[in-house]
């Protein structure tokens, strides 16, 4: 406990408390990186990056609305990157299935694909969500093993090879299709956070969610139903990672099983910079997506500057501690 | 401390017999692969599980070690990998002696990092540990350029992976060594009767005037130590050090745990556990390989013993 000794927290801590949870940190990190990326490489504003930005913010904001999900009601979801990659590989086999490279397939193999992946992240979802609500086990175990088991089911039916013979509609429409310069999934993206947004402010099941994750028996005793509420909000976490693997298979031009391997922790990432708190009860969506929006400029401004990859995980797992110890610092006054 | 022990030790008929049911299941496992695969029982294969199972048995110590804490290392994997390629890097250059401090030193390094992070920050174990293992990673890619370390010199093989006293191979000795360390050390010293304590009750912990950050650092320190220590030995059997060593072994080490009965809610599991969960892991993924169930679908199994074994061991009273 020593190093409380040498942390900022005793100087101010109700403001800067309330500056952090307010999600200053985030716009400051946020302004930083743009304008540190701005100045030292001028293709950042080009018009091209900017879209493909908004593109790769889209499949990082989505299914970290998901983890949010989770995290409010306290849990972890280590699978949504297995679910991303099995929504791609079963739209594209969906699509494939049907036709949809025919000329004459029409719409049909997209909306079907489209309700096959949002079936499965639903179904998987649901199955997460009912484990942990039904055996009490921690979410964590259940979602890494789960995890585990699809990617290999995954792995085993594609053998790591993408899949083809998805809708050239498709890829025009949603893979490349923008209003002005703003893609498209950008568009859904931002639509899904609004959504968020209202369902954590004026929905019962939003404060149903918080209600599970700030204090689990005083949610039972108030008649929040814990099982039913956790199980939806891992459906709705499940469907949110499918609908984000649907996407991406519309940007690819393929379903591939090994997209996302990193996502889950970029998702854990983007929620904890985002405020949200790992004990649960505590989220706001916009935050999410500003922290969202944070690490896919960071992103994109590392590959500009032909920054190794491996070193752009180096520094992905870095911000992710740094968020954590920062929050445990600075917070600790409140929490302990 | 002692009352914790003697609690545990006087439990219900149902726990009574528990003990009997991992060893009964490892059997019938082996039986049953038997039937379909004859080769699975005959003695080069039992001495094959008995080496694949020392090697599993330090992880799946490393991470009860940490389990009683009610921690957890998911850096487990890539800390072997880097472990194998510093090692690797160090032997080539300096000899077999300066490649084993080597690789115990880095070992111990990323144990102790878990350590701070979780103990004197006080993150979240999960999230520490995972964040810990994209630097890890990372660091053992980008150290190795991706490719193996190779030669290494032969002596380090030729002692550690092909070398046996009495007709016992070297892993397998070194595995009962730091699993009877290991043993003694949660039984009878002072920082083992304070892992079980902290694991079950932080405040309880801090009420008798110990400090959890201070055990929760020693507890990822070991637990890094014995990672590091199953990666010089996975390190001699290859002969190389890999950037990829680590693979599925954070999996498979949770898996052997949980098997093995450590529980996740702390204070609970022991170095038992660790041995048998470990063999049960060993002889299922040694019989699906000889029944050659794809390696794919393994990790399906794998994923379902985990979940299994979580409801068959959890602990009602805890979310």
């Amino acid at each position: 406990m020593s190093v409380t000794t040498d942390n900022p927290a005793p100087a101010g801590p109700s403001r800067l408390e309330g500056f952090l949870v307010n999600g200053g940190v985030v716009l400051v990190l946020l302004v930083l990186v743009v304008a540190v990326s701005a100045a030292v490489e001028p293709r950042f504003l080009n018009k091209l990056n900017l879209m493909n930005m908004g593109r790769n913010f889209a499949f990082l904001a989505i299914p970290a609305l998901a983890q949010m999900l989770v995290m409010t009601t306290g849990g972890f979801d280590l699978s949504l990157g297995a679910v991303v990659a099995s929504g791609s590989v079963v739209s594209a086999l969906v699509m494939r299935s049907m036709g949809a490279d025919l000329p004459e397939a029409g719409v049909a193999p997209v909306l079907a694909a489209l309700a096959a992946a949002l079936a499965l992240g639903l179904a998987i979802g649901a199955f997460n969500g009912w484990l942990v609500a039904r055996f009490n086990i921690s979410a964590f175990m259940v979602t890494l093993a789960t995890a585990s088991a699809i990617v290999g089911v995954v792995l085993f039916q594609t053998q790591g090879i993408p899949i083809y013979g998805v809708s050239e509609g498709f890829i025009d429409l949603i893979g490349r299709g923008r209003i002005g310069p703003v893609p498209y999934v950008a568009l859904i993206a931002l639509a899904l956070v609004a959504l968020g947004i209202v369902m954590q402010r004026g929905t019962r099941f939003g404060r149903h969610i918080y209600a599970v994750g700030s204090d689990a028996r005083a949610a039972l005793l108030s008649g929040v139903p814990r099982a039913k509420v956790l199980i939806a909000t891992y459906a709705l976490a499940g469907a949110l990672a499918g609908v984000t693997g649907f996407l991406m298979t519309a940007r690819l031009g393929s379903g591939q099983g090994t997209i996302a391997e990193t996502l889950a922790m970029q998702t854990i990432a983007a929620a904890v910079i985002g405020g949200v708190s790992l004990r649960g009860g505590v989220a706001r969506a916009e935050l999410v997506a500003l922290a969202a929006l944070f690490l896919t400029v960071m992103a994109n401004a590392m590959n500009l500057m032909r920054i190794d990859s491996k070193f752009q995980t180096l520094v992905l797992g870095l911000v992710l501690l740094g968020a954590l110890a920062l929050e445990r610092l600075v917070l600790r006054e409140k929490t302990e | 401390m002692t009352d914790v022990m003697t609690r545990r030790s006087a439990p219900a008929l149902a726990d009574r017999l528990k003990p009997f049911s991992l060893p009964l299941g490892i059997v019938a496992l082996l039986l049953v692969f038997a039937l379909i695969e004859p080769r699975v029982i005959s003695g080069a294969n039992l001495r094959n599980i008995a080496l694949q199972t020392s090697f599993l048995a330090i992880f799946a110590a490393a991470q009860c070690v940490v389990l009683l804490t009610r921690g957890f290392d998911l850096s487990l994997g890539v800390t072997v990998s880097l472990v194998s390629v510093g090692a690797g890097m160090a032997m080539t250059s300096a000899g077999v002696a300066a490649g084993l401090a080597a690789g115990c030193g880095i070992a111990l390094a990323v144990g102790l990092f878990n350590g701070l992070l979780i103990g004197a920050i006080g993150i979240n174990a999960f999230v520490a540990t995972l964040g810990t293992s994209y630097v890890v990673m990372a660091l053992a890619s980008t150290l190795s350029g991706g490719f193996p370390v190779a030669p290494l010199p032969p002596a380090f093989n030729a002692i550690f992976a092909q070398g046996s006293l009495f007709g016992i191979r070297a892993a397998i000795w070194v595995a009962l060594i730091v699993l009877l360390a290991i043993g003694l050390m949660l039984r009878f010293t002072t920082l083992g009767r304070r892992l079980y304590l902290v694991g079950a009750s932080a405040r309880a912990a801090t009420a008798a005037g110990i400090r959890p950050a201070a055990v929760l650092i020693a507890a990822y320190a070991i637990c890094g130590l014995l990672a590091g220590i199953g990666a010089l030995l996975l390190t001699a059997r290859t002969g190389s050090g890999e950037p990829n060593l680590g693979g599925n072994l954070t999996l498979e080490s949770i898996a052997a745990a949980v098997v093995g009965g450590a529980k996740l809610t702390g204070g609970e599991g022991g170095i038992s556990s660790a041995l048998l969960g470990a063999l049960f892991i060993t002889v299922l993924s040694n019989g699906m390989n000889l029944v050659q169930v794809d390696g794919y679908i393994q990790q399906v199994f794998l994923g379902a013993i985990i979940v299994l074994s979580l409801i068959l061991g959890r602990d009602g009273a805890r979310r």
